[in-house]
């Protein structure tokens, strides 16, 4: 896929990636992809978004529960992290980093909002759903009516627990890589991973009775 | 004494066993908490994040390149040493032509021979005559770095044709090379900061 990001600054022309030159930035690791990036190689960030922009939208979808604000707020991600990465300095993985800057544009953005519950979900039939199980439509019914009841239950849990629990959960973060994310440590994650669940079944419990 | 919440996440992450903690074996009350957490992991895991068409990926791609095309580019070391280097060479180029000046005023002046095209780098035939630290890299590099440029950052930087005492530079004595090569590192290492 050539990009189609070309930057130019006053009097340099502007500059446009071959094929050849696409798949040689393909193959660098983050932290070369970021220095590219710096170097004003066009196309590196779009590598970046290219290879973020899954899990990014999957956090963000997690903490709004619909397509469209995950969307939004995953296009906010990636600009602010376009701005900061100039402040980026290595130190933590490119994907840690990227995680942060999710968390906090979401929990900014989830407290400004009324906590989601249940009827806020967007409805299944406008969700851009690809089925690869062979359920039937009553059973994918039911399993999108529980996952809808469960969002909405996560929806309520406290910021910490919920992004502790999501990242842990759903993204398979390591303790100490949500501790560096969260900016906590690691006895601390797990005491709110424990404390997330807790009260993800008590909520669960309270909307079945 | 009851397992702690951090005990009771890392048995039921299997991080560690459950053998490694004989109070299990006696405590109902952290047993219960052990299947409960066990049994919420799980219903927690299933939900999935629905999977978006194809065309959504390329849709925020092109979005967040829209919302990139009005930033500045970022301004990483890279950039604005490229931006800068005219004027670095600028600066070099009026340090050796000061070096020149000083050096003239207290050693026997050197006529350079005539030569027949301007250049901005010393010419084949006239590095031939110069000593061998000519060879020298921080000479050689200003060398690279200048032969393509165009005549007018040529000009810019401070170059002027033929006949004219900076193309004395390119018949200096050892000495003056010497003097030449460490004060265009120091140049160089003053514009890259």
């Amino acid at each position: 896929m050539s990009s189609s990001l070309a930057w130019s600054l006053p009097g340099w022309p502007a500059l446009s990636m071959t094929e050849t030159e696409t798949r040689s930035l393909a193959q660098l690791n983050d932290s070369a992809l970021v220095a590219e990036c710096l170097a004003g190689t066009p196309g590196a960030f779009d590598l970046i978004v290219e290879r973020y922009r899954r899990p990014i939208y999957q956090v963000c979808y997690r903490f709004v529960g619909n397509h469209e604000d995950a969307s939004d707020l995953s296009q906010d991600v990636f600009l602010r992290a376009y701005r900061g990465l100039k402040n980026f300095r290595g130190q933590a993985a490119l994907s840690t980093w990227l995680y942060r800057i999710g968390v906090n544009v979401c929990l900014n953005r989830v407290s400004t909002k009324k906590p989601l519950d249940s009827t806020t979900n967007e409805p299944i039939e406008t969700q851009n759903l690809i089925d690869a199980t062979n359920d039937s439509p009553a059973e994918r019914l039911m399993r999108e009516e529980q996952s809808a009841r469960v969002r909405a239950a996560i929806a309520r849990l406290p910021d910490k627990q919920r992004a502790t629990l999501i990242l842990r959960t759903y993204h398979e973060l390591s303790h100490q890589e949500i501790a560096d994310i969260l900016g906590s440590s690691v006895g601390a994650v797990k005491a709110n991973f424990f404390h997330a669940l807790a009260n993800l079944k008590k909520i669960l419990d309270a909307s079945h009775a | 004494m009851h397992l702690t919440p951090e005990d009771l996440i890392d048995i039921a992450e299997g991080e560690r066993t459950e053998a490694s903690a004989p109070h299990l074996a006696s405590c109902a009350e952290c047993r219960r908490q052990l299947v409960d957490l066990r049994a919420v992991m799980s219903t927690a895991a299933d939900v999935e994040v629905p999977e978006p068409s194809p065309l959504s990926w390329d849709h925020l791609s092109a979005r967040v390149n829209d919302a990139i095309a009005e930033e500045p580019a970022p301004a990483g070391w890279n950039w604005w040493l490229r931006a800068a280097l005219p004027f670095a060479l600028a600066t070099a180029a009026a340090v050796v032509i000061a070096l020149v000046a000083t050096t003239r005023l207290i050693a026997p002046h050197v006529e350079p021979p005539p030569t027949d095209a301007f250049v901005a780098v010393p010419p084949p035939s006239a590095r031939d005559t110069l000593a061998p630290d000519v060879a020298d890299p921080s000479l050689a590099f200003v060398a690279e770095l200048t032969q393509d440029l165009g005549w007018e950052e040529t000009r810019e930087a401070g170059l002027a044709p033929r006949g004219s005492a900076e193309h004395a530079v390119t018949h200096l004595s050892e000495d003056e090379l010497r003097q030449l090569r460490d004060l265009l590192k120091e140049a160089m290492a003053k514009s890259s900061d």
